[in-house]
């Protein structure tokens, strides 16, 4: 659901403390995961739908549907989180970003809030960001924009320092095609800033110059979007995560594919992967093992692999080769998966239905 | 029996009904002694009131929305901003103090001085089948009984023998959860003009080789001698037969009721560009012809996963629909003599499952009532803080549908003979919801 910048892609090789143990991988060797282990689970308060890793602090900081902010220390031996403050945004927490010694929350109460990630103070407060829900929000990599998504389709570019905003941009519809109330749910920056896709319901990408919103790139996922026109008569679905490749040069898309009964999460979980330039579908993967929906999607720093995480009830987290598409690791984790944050280059922390989970990637070699 | 205004529905043949009706009908075309000297075999009697009350027939309906699947109480009626269950959606005032309801239902909310609002009906029966049986019955049948739904309750009551215009019709186009409706021991007399391909009769227009003066000539040749052969053989059969042909022909006249292209524009726009909202138009037009009871299914709320996005849809759909319907009946002078429901077999759980859905739950949910015989801006009952069960003012299925016949000025506790069986039109024990009637 939301779609987090500050932390780091995993690096295409592993660090000098990794080498030291047994890892297999050498500098020349790049990482490759081949296994995924759930090591711990840590209890959450709500349902968590977005986190974020305060880097000077090392916690990890989540929002969710009891309208606060709670952090814990993922190296804690029994993580316990806490609250970060009495003061609450009014309904669902849908996206938090770390930007610099700040927190900034976005939720369905359609207003921002910057957070002080020591004491808990709110130090800045948007109310009415959004006419409707923020469905999600994203920080650039230098910390400078702050991008947010919400149901009134608009696409908001706001200075991180002065809470001002830049950019108030349109181009999509307010309705979806049978005349029902369309969602905008996705929005990421580049990893060099310079650009912003988003994605709504009905399957539309608008990449942007994220510094003059003007729209470089368009791209359709129409089999993101279900709409049962005869026994159900609604619809589901809808792009839920999208990631930059570190180079820029490709863009994944995360939801999940068509629906028989939509009033469950059963299609199978889904990826397109695109070259920006050109429009061009490179992948086009689904998963019939593990169902639901992709919300949260992030390459490697060498773009060889994709790592995407959601699911129906239950929670999946799933590594594909960028080089063939075929899956490379997957793991049942807990219940549905809204968000991860990566730790290190082989740790990770994901969030989901009351539960967050430390997960360890192994190597392939690892495994034999 | 010495029940007064005890209807005797013969073993049930499909036209036991409608033959009290008529000989009723006939008879007052001449007077109270016609009346007396009208068949009487399905009758055992008839008050004064009774006579005003068949004079009246026509002129009070029904408009049923049934939200098939159930849908989420917390984001209608009776919203919990703020409580773990309460999902993401706020509450909302509306324009009668004091009472709230979910922010998704905007327009509903300035219209509240129309409506009543139950907040505490324990159904029990959180599964499709028996939970619509019931909501549908105000009851589960009896081994050998069948009870009729309340389509066919209100046709046989408020129904007019020589209307042209079908007295029962049930618009469910969707394909998950269809229902037809029944009668059951009313008969076949009083099944719904069931609706469930397109939004108009299948083959209700006159065949291409045949003028109108053909058509009429057809049929009352047909009728000369069905009553010819009717009299030689008497039988339910034969009448039932003749019934049908009236009921065809009528229906074949009012074919272009359900033509939303004979409405401006102007007011096809304002019911919005979705099906539902089309078949409000049908239900509003069907109404102010003199259909006294109109069903309108509008599927599917069954929110197992996404439960929030689904009610953005349908809620959408249902706030902008209802209000228009509710305004359009008011401006037509109808509203007073139509009640509207919003009714579906269950609601939805207060807890939220890892799919973000809510399932199904019987046990501390609501419906409103709107219209005819009802005391807009109530609510009735209540909920606990995050609605699990009800606290105050619990409803039963049947105290519903006695609410429901008492705000149509029909006595719930009223008879048919069902054979030798009395059998009242709300099940025994039922209690009309006194707080949200006129």
């Amino acid at each position: 659901m939301p779609q987090n910048d500050e932390s780091a892609a995993p690096a295409a090789t592993p660090s000098a403390s990794q080498n030291a143990t047994a890892d297999p991988a050498t500098p020349d060797t790049p990482f490759v995961p081949g296994k995924i282990t759930v090591d711990r689970t840590v209890r959450l308060p709500s349902i968590t739908f977005c986190m974020a890793r305060h880097q000077p602090s090392g916690r990890v900081f989540c929002g969710g549907a009891d309208s606060g902010l709670h952090h814990f220390d993922p190296a804690a031996e029994k993580p316990e989180p806490k609250a970060l403050s009495d003061l609450r945004h009014s309904s669902y927490v849908t996206g938090l970003v770390n930007a610099g010694n700040v927190l900034i929350s976005g939720g369905y109460d359609k207003s921002l809030i910057w957070w002080n990630a020591e004491t808990g103070e709110q130090i800045r407060r948007i109310d009415g960001a959004h006419e409707r829900w923020i469905r999600a929000i994203a920080v650039s990599p230098d910390g400078t924009k702050l991008a947010s998504v919400g149901d009134d389709m608009k696409t908001k570019i706001h200075d991180v320092a002065t809470g001002n905003c830049l950019l108030d941009l349109d181009g999509y519809e307010l309705q979806t095609p049978h005349g029902f109330p369309s969602m905008l749910y996705a929005v990421v920056f580049s990893a060099d800033g310079s650009r912003i896709a988003t994605g709504n319901k009905t399957g539309k990408v608008l990449i942007r110059d994220a510094h003059t919103g003007q729209i470089q790139q368009t791209i359709e996922t129409p089999v993101m979007y279900t709409w049962d026109p005869k026994a159900r008569r609604h619809s589901i679905g809808g792009i839920r995560s999208l990631a930059f490749s570190p180079d820029g040069a490709l863009l994944a898309v995360g939801g999940m594919g068509q629906v028989g009964n939509i009033d469950h999460l059963e299609g199978k979980s889904r990826l397109e992967v695109f070259r920006i330039d050109t429009g061009e579908r490179l992948h086009e993967i689904e998963d019939s093992k593990y169902k639901g929906l992709v919300e949260k999607l992030q390459f490697s720093g060498d773009r060889k692999w994709l790592m995407a995480a959601g699911g129906d009830h239950s929670g999946f987290l799933s590594i594909w080769s960028m080089e063939n598409g075929k899956l490379l690791a997957q793991e049942k984790v807990g219940s549905h998966l809204h968000d991860f944050v990566l730790l290190s280059d082989r740790t990770l922390v994901t969030v989901g239905h009351e539960q967050a989970s430390l997960i360890t990637l192994a190597a392939a070699a690892d495994t034999v | 029996m010495s029940h007064s205004g005890l209807q005797r529905v013969e073993v049930v043949g499909p036209l036991s009904g409608i033959q009290s009706r008529r000989g009723f009908l006939s008879g007052a075309a001449l007077g109270v002694g016609g009346v007396l000297a009208a068949d009487m075999r399905s009758v055992n009697g008839l008050r004064a009131e009774e006579i005003a009350g068949e004079l009246r027939r026509g002129e009070k309906h029904v408009i049923l929305l049934w939200l098939a699947g159930g849908a989420s109480q917390l984001e209608t009626w009776d919203p919990k901003p703020g409580a773990r269950t309460g999902g993401p959606f706020g509450a909302i005032s509306t324009n009668v103090a004091g009472i709230q309801v979910s922010e998704l239902l905007p327009k509903l909310a300035q219209r509240m001085h129309l409506t009543a609002v139950i907040r505490s009906l324990n159904t029990k029966i959180a599964d499709h089948g028996r939970g619509a049986d019931l909501m549908e019955r105000g009851r589960l049948d009896d081994p050998g009984l069948r009870y009729p739904d309340l389509g066919a309750v209100a046709a046989k009551e408020l129904g007019r023998l020589e209307s042209t215009v079908p007295d029962y019709v049930s618009l469910y186009t969707s394909t998950e959860g269809r229902r037809k409706g029944t009668s059951g021991f009313l008969g076949a007399r009083y099944a719904p003009l069931f609706l469930a391909e397109n939004t108009a009769p299948p083959n209700s227009a006159l065949h291409e080789r045949l003028t109108a003066a053909e058509h009429q000539d057809r049929a009352a040749l047909r009728d000369l001698l069905s009553k010819r052969f009717a009299a030689e053989h008497r039988s339910n059969t034969v009448g039932s037969l003749n019934s049908a042909y009236q009921r065809v022909q009528g229906m074949m006249a009012s074919a272009g009721l359900f033509n939303v292209e004979q409405e401006p524009a102007e007011v096809r726009a304002r019911y919005g560009p979705t099906q539902f909202g089309e078949q409000c138009l049908i239900a509003r037009r069907l109404v102010e012809a003199g259909v006294p009871f109109v069903k309108v299914a509008r599927a599917w709320w069954d929110s197992h996963g996404q439960n929030f996005e689904t009610h953005l849809e349908l809620c959408a759909d249902l706030d902008h629909c209802m209000s228009v319907l509710l305004d359009d009946l008011q401006e037509r002078g109808l509203l007073q003599k139509t009640l509207v429901i919003t009714l579906g077999e269950f609601g939805r759980t207060p807890g939220i499952n890892a799919s973000l859905g809510r399932d199904h739950f019987a046990s501390a949910w609501s419906c409103s009532l709107s219209g005819m015989g009802i005391r807009g801006g109530v609510v009735h009952g209540a909920t606990d803080a995050e609605g699990h069960t009800v606290k105050d003012g619990e409803a039963s299925a049947a105290d519903l549908f006695a609410t429901i016949l008492q705000a149509l000025g029909i006595d719930h506790t009223h008879e048919y003979m069902v054979g030798s069986r009395p059998t009242p039109l709300a099940d025994f024990g039922s209690k009309p919801i006194q707080a949200v009637l006129a």
